[in-house]
């Protein structure tokens, strides 16, 4: 059964060297951040820090070094990923580029597009979204109905995204979208690249979350035109390049160290005088801790060589987002302080950001139904 | 992972491991043939350096045998063999013919009686003692742990059952020991119980997923309401929970695997215990609800399964048992953060 197969990630993993180096620069770095910044860690937006990373060659490792990267292994990229979302850092000023759409555009795009774009993403510098859901299609992608049409010198773009974060800062979208018709359900569509800067007609505007905070954003296309080059990889294949892109969004350390910084304020309370029940649940998050982090490892590994670990990646968020979202309510069971948005009791005040944030984390990047039916299909469920 | 071992393995199990094999072995009849296939193959080797009959794989290989028997439910003391060998061979004792099984750690008293070595004490819940020749266990003299190979035929057995109709018997010991038969531990390894865990873990493993492949193929099979039951949403969402937790038991059971001979594995084995015995439970349970009355019958084979796995979840240590271990050692451990604590966890130094 090779769906439930993990191989263990290859020996000299750790790269220790690398991770006391991460470690040093991130204690300077983020020396003045409270533990209710370092809980929005992934939410965090900072192209300072974006570039500060990047100059220490930890922005695009795994890019080839033509394009500006390191031709470092996804290993060590992974303990760099890691330790950032271990601490707390603002990383999402770089984070989508460097985590999907740099090696998008490396598999997929053209000499010019690589020579464009991906040094810029290595040095830190291009904050990238991602142009896939709409108002009418959630889990159901292949439902898009943003129309790309051919006209001269380029494509004339209609359709509303939704959901896109970080849409209002970012310097680029690769969206998805019909550039043509097909009695194949997943045919016809394909991905553009839209410099947000640069083109007209796009109007993008902010949908606060529950939290009160701005990431998502709408981005209407109205007679939006793009040019020839924007097209993204082969006309008609964005189904199968978006699906070769989610073993990389799904399987990082992302997927359950959301909730990590009030993980670190409960075992701080906890480390004085602990019970034996409260220590026993604290050995048990430690066990499926330890356990996600082998098997995020191991899909790190698997896309190390080459392949596409897409049904293990969902597996991995699928655990993950249990994991992260059953934080607050452990944190509860052990400790009795209530939640106090802003408070200045530090424990109180992660809970109250954490408690909030939890919902989104089996939505985001793939709703746990669709996970599941995607590992169903893959276990054989005819 | 290709390995020769574990599909000459595979190949024997299919063959001669069957359901009424493993529901003559529940009613005590101890399947000898089999052991002899399996000795013939040199199985109960395999954790044993090369030079004293092993096959000169990767620990972490030759353990992977235990989750093949696991998936098998193969009703035999094949992990505790192999560690039993590898625990005597460690100590420098010599490798004993037949099958063996191991006890956990310092429920014996050992002491110098006149020249000679005494061993005295009670040790439950033995696998498979009644069918095995030899126990292997730990126990301290003068502050120093020692490792004992005890003949079966000199101590007192009074057979006991585990769920699955195993043989967990309780055993009384009160016998001289010669040099051939106890030796100082060469390292703690976590002792006994540690090495135990191991075994469960990955045998847990396999049988989970054995589990979960006779739950897709009878979701795949079964009709109600004119169509398959894995047609509905319901169905396949507990599959898919399954197959996670499934592969979270198998993985935390090979993290452990190999760590094996590592200062890791203190807590790595913690972590395998507790995780593939909390998939466990949730396995079983909508492995059962999946298969509906059929399931819980005693004809059909599911039984032999989830039985195992939840005996399993308590021996060598429950995971309350290993959760506290593990807990203690994150809240007491000098780390500057718990992150960094994990990451320690895993990590691969040399055990001296």
């Amino acid at each position: 059964m090779t769906l439930t197969a993990f191989p263990p990630p290859p020996s000299g993993a750790d790269h220790n060297d690398l991770r006391q180096e991460v470690r040093a620069f991130l204690a300077e770095e983020l020396a003045d951040f409270s533990p209710e910044k370092r809980a929005k860690s992934w939410n965090g937006f900072s192209r300072d820090f974006s570039r500060k990373l990047a100059q220490r060659g930890w922005v695009g490792m795994t890019f080839p070094e033509e394009y500006g990267g390191h031709a470092r292994s996804a290993l060590e990229r992974y303990v760099v990923s890691e330790e950032l979302l271990a601490a707390g850092a603002p990383v999402i000023a770089h984070w989508i580029a460097d985590r999907q759409s740099g090696p998008l555009i490396l598999a997929k795009g053209t000499e010019e597009q690589k020579r464009a774009i991906v040094p810029r993403i290595a040095a830190g510098e291009l904050c990238f979204c991602i142009g896939m859901s709409e108002p009418d299609c959630g889990s159901d992608l292949a439902a898009t109905r943003t129309v790309a049409t051919e006209v001269e010198g380029g494509f004339r773009v209609n359709g509303t995204k939704v959901w896109t974060t970080y849409a209002h800062v970012a310097d680029y979208m690769i969206l998805f979208c019909r550039t043509g018709k097909s009695d194949d359900r997943h045919g016809g569509m394909s991905q553009l690249l839209v410099d947000l800067k640069a083109t007209k007609n796009i109007q993008i505007s902010p949908i606060i979350d529950m939290a009160g905070e701005h990431h998502f954003n709408q981005v209407i296309f109205d007679d939006t035109f793009l040019p020839s080059d924007a097209l993204l990889g082969e006309k008609g294949e964005g189904w199968s390049q978006v699906m070769s892109e989610l073993a990389f969004e799904r399987s990082g350390p992302e997927r359950f160290l959301s909730s990590f910084a009030l993980i670190e304020e409960l075992i701080r309370l906890l480390r004085q005088d602990a019970t034996e029940a409260q220590q026993a649940e604290i050995g048990r998050l430690s066990a499926h801790l330890m356990v996600l982090r082998q098997m995020s490892r191991s899909v790190a590994g698997m896309l190390n060589v080459g392949k596409n670990p897409a049904l293990q990646a969902a597996i991995v968020k699928d655990l993950g987002a249990l994991f992260e979202q059953d934080i607050p309510r452990l944190a509860r069971s052990l400790i009795s302080r209530p939640a106090v948005p802003g408070g200045r009791d530090s424990y109180a005040a992660v809970l109250a950001y954490t408690e909030l944030a939890v919902p989104s984390f089996s939505l985001r990047g793939g709703t746990r139904e669709i996970l599941r039916g995607i590992i169903a299909r893959g276990l054989g469920l005819r | 992972m290709e390995s020769m071992i574990h599909d000459m393995a595979e190949r024997l199990f299919r063959d001669h491991v069957h359901h009424r094999l493993r529901a003559d072995a529940a009613a005590g009849q101890c399947p000898e043939t089999l052991w002899t296939r399996i000795e013939e193959a040199g199985l109960h080797m395999a954790l044993v350096p090369e030079e004293a009959g092993g096959f000169g794989v990767p620990a972490a290989e030759a353990l992977g045998l235990v989750r093949v028997a696991g998936a098998h439910g193969l009703p035999l003391p094949l992990a505790e063999t192999l560690i039993a060998n590898a625990v005597l061979a460690g100590a420098g004792l010599a490798l004993p013919r037949g099958r063996l099984t191991i006890a956990e750690d310092a429920a014996l008293r050992l002491e110098r009686r006149g020249g000679a070595l005494h061993a005295s004490g009670h040790l439950a819940m033995v696998p498979f003692a009644r069918w095995a020749d030899r126990i292997v266990t730990i126990a301290a003299l003068d502050g120093v742990n020692h490792v004992l190979s005890l003949p079966v035929k000199d101590l007192t057995v009074t057979p006991a059952q585990d769920l699955a109709g195993m043989p967990r018997d309780d055993v009384a010991v009160d016998l001289a020991l010669t040099d051939a038969d106890a030796a100082p531990a060469y390292r703690s390894m976590g002792g006994m119980r540690g090495l135990g865990a191991l075994v469960r873990s990955l045998a847990t493993a396999g049988a989970l997923e054995t589990i979960l492949r006779m739950s897709v193929e009878y979701a795949n099979d079964r009709v109600q309401f004119g169509r398959p039951i894995g047609k509905f949403q319901s169905i396949q969402q507990y599959l898919a929970t399954m197959a996670g937790e499934t592969a979270a038991a198998r993985a935390a059971a090979e993290m452990a695997a190999g760590s094996y001979d590592t200062a890791a594995f203190a807590l790595t084995v913690a972590a395998a215990k507790s995780r593939s015995g909390e998939a466990a439970q949730t396995v079983g349970a909508l492995a059962h609800q999946i298969h509906g009355a059929i399931g819980y019958t005693e004809e059909h084979a599911l039984h032999h399964f989830t039985k195992r796995i939840w005996s399993w979840q308590d021996e060598f240590g429950t995971e309350l048992d290993w959760n506290r271990e593990l807990g203690r050692a994150a809240l007491s451990s000098p780390h500057d953060t718990f992150w960094h604590f994990i990451t320690d966890s895993t990590a691969q130094g040399v055990l001296t």
